[in-house]
């Protein structure tokens, strides 16, 4: 066999390999798409032996980790991402100043500084989803909250107070689930960047599914505060089939810093 | 055989949701000012957003002085293998930290160091920026 054979072979079983059908999109008994799974979940690593020495780094590019610039490298990396992106929510401009001094004071003022749920839509999509007919069960490993979301037809209820995750009813559309989420509390941010609503921010999260993969994306709109509706960046989630990422109790959360900031530093 | 273990860092999407929200370092810790602790790992307090190590220092003289140490999320550290077996909990252990800038017996965890040699370090940065 010739090395040029081999190569031809080599990219046609790669080519057979790319044009193979992706898997099918599953659906539940009801016909509604099949949102059941753990989703974007990272496999772990073994964990080390008690005897075992470890070194890790937390990534920082370009950050020497003997300098005298981890700490603040750690901070300037973070913020200038979020700087460089490109999609960001867009206040009216009488509110810029006030996202700006909130931002300045981020390491003092974030509400999730203060172990309080991140809510919708900053804490992301699912980490694991339980559908029965007639509603889907959000679950998120980071935090061990859930979110029970009817998807048979009843209106908003009009009994809640205001909460961090605020009120969901869902429907189908297609091989999509829409979450419209209503009656929030303020007590929230939609990033870190002192992105503050107020109580009548409305989201819309819509999650689609396509073979093993599901996309997450969130619209936001705030008509107090935002100068028009804000749609996240989409995010896809690959279905998780090892046994292992099944989602474990997450550690709580429990506050031990604020005394001791010194600095408004922020990340 | 000492084995060292290089994890995989997949999961921490700077600047992204899901995790747990953290203080910045720089606001609390002095990189400029390392400390060398040795004493006995009296608690591991697996917790976020940040894990804390509880140690008992004695001084020449038998003085205990109680010092708390912040180490990264309990999330990232087990993305590096570590759980909290590896904290060395009831073990005497010489710490590197970083003195926390309010000056109270405070530090960040850098790496610990136990009687056999063998050493646990969860650390930030990136080794290609030395050169």
């Amino acid at each position: 066999m010739t090395v040029t054979t081999a190569i031809g072979i080599v990219l046609a079983a790669a080519a057979l390999s790319a044009q193979s059908p992706a898997p099918a999109t599953p659906h539940t008994a009801d016909g509604k798409v099949d949102l059941n799974g753990i989703w974007g979940v990272a496999p772990l690593p073994p964990a080390a032996k008690p005897s075992q020495s470890v070194r890790w780094l937390l990534p920082l590019k370009g950050v020497n980790p003997e300098g005298n610039d981890v700490f603040k490298g750690l901070d300037r990396v973070q913020v200038n991402a979020r700087a460089a992106a490109s999609n960001k929510p867009e206040y009216k401009p009488e509110l810029l100043a006030k996202v700006k001094e909130l931002s300045d004071k981020q390491g003092v003022l974030d509400p999730a500084f203060y172990c309080k749920p991140q809510g919708v839509p900053r804490m992301g999509p699912p980490t694991q989803i339980v559908q029965t007919p007639g509603q889907v069960l959000f679950l998120y490993s980071a935090s061990n909250l859930f979110r029970i979301i009817p998807t048979d037809g009843r209106p908003h209820r009009a009994d809640a107070d205001p909460s961090y995750m605020g009120d969901s009813i869902g429907r189908f559309e297609g091989d999509t689930l829409v979450v419209d989420v209503v009656n929030f509390n303020d007590d929230t941010w939609l990033g870190s960047d002192g992105y503050f609503h107020t109580e009548k921010m409305h989201v819309v999260e819509r999650l689609t599914r396509k073979g093993d993969v599901l996309t997450y994306s969130a619209t936001i709109d705030d008509p107090e505060v935002l100068a028009k509706p804000w749609t996240t960046t989409p995010r896809d989630l690959k279905l998780s089939t090892n046994p292992s990422d099944a989602l474990l109790e997450a550690p709580p959360c429990v506050e031990h810093d604020a005394p001791h900031i010194v600095t408004l530093d922020h990340h | 055989m000492k084995r060292t273990l290089f994890a995989a860092f997949a999961a921490l999407a700077l600047g992204g949701a899901s995790l747990s929200a953290h203080h910045s370092f720089a606001a609390e810790f002095d990189i400029n000012k390392p400390i060398t602790l040795q004493g006995t790992v009296t608690k591991v307090e697996w917790v976020n957003p940040h894990v804390y190590v509880y140690l008992d220092v004695k001084d020449a003289n038998g003085k205990v002085t109680p010092w708390s140490l912040s180490s990264l999320s309990p999330g990232a550290a087990r993305r590096a293998g570590v759980t909290r077996a590896n904290f060395g909990q009831g073990q005497t252990v010489t710490v590197l930290a970083y003195h926390s800038k309010d000056g109270s017996n405070f530090g960040f965890m850098r790496r610990m160091t136990f009687a056999d040699g063998h050493t646990v370090e969860l650390w930030l940065g990136d080794d290609e920026a030395k050169k």
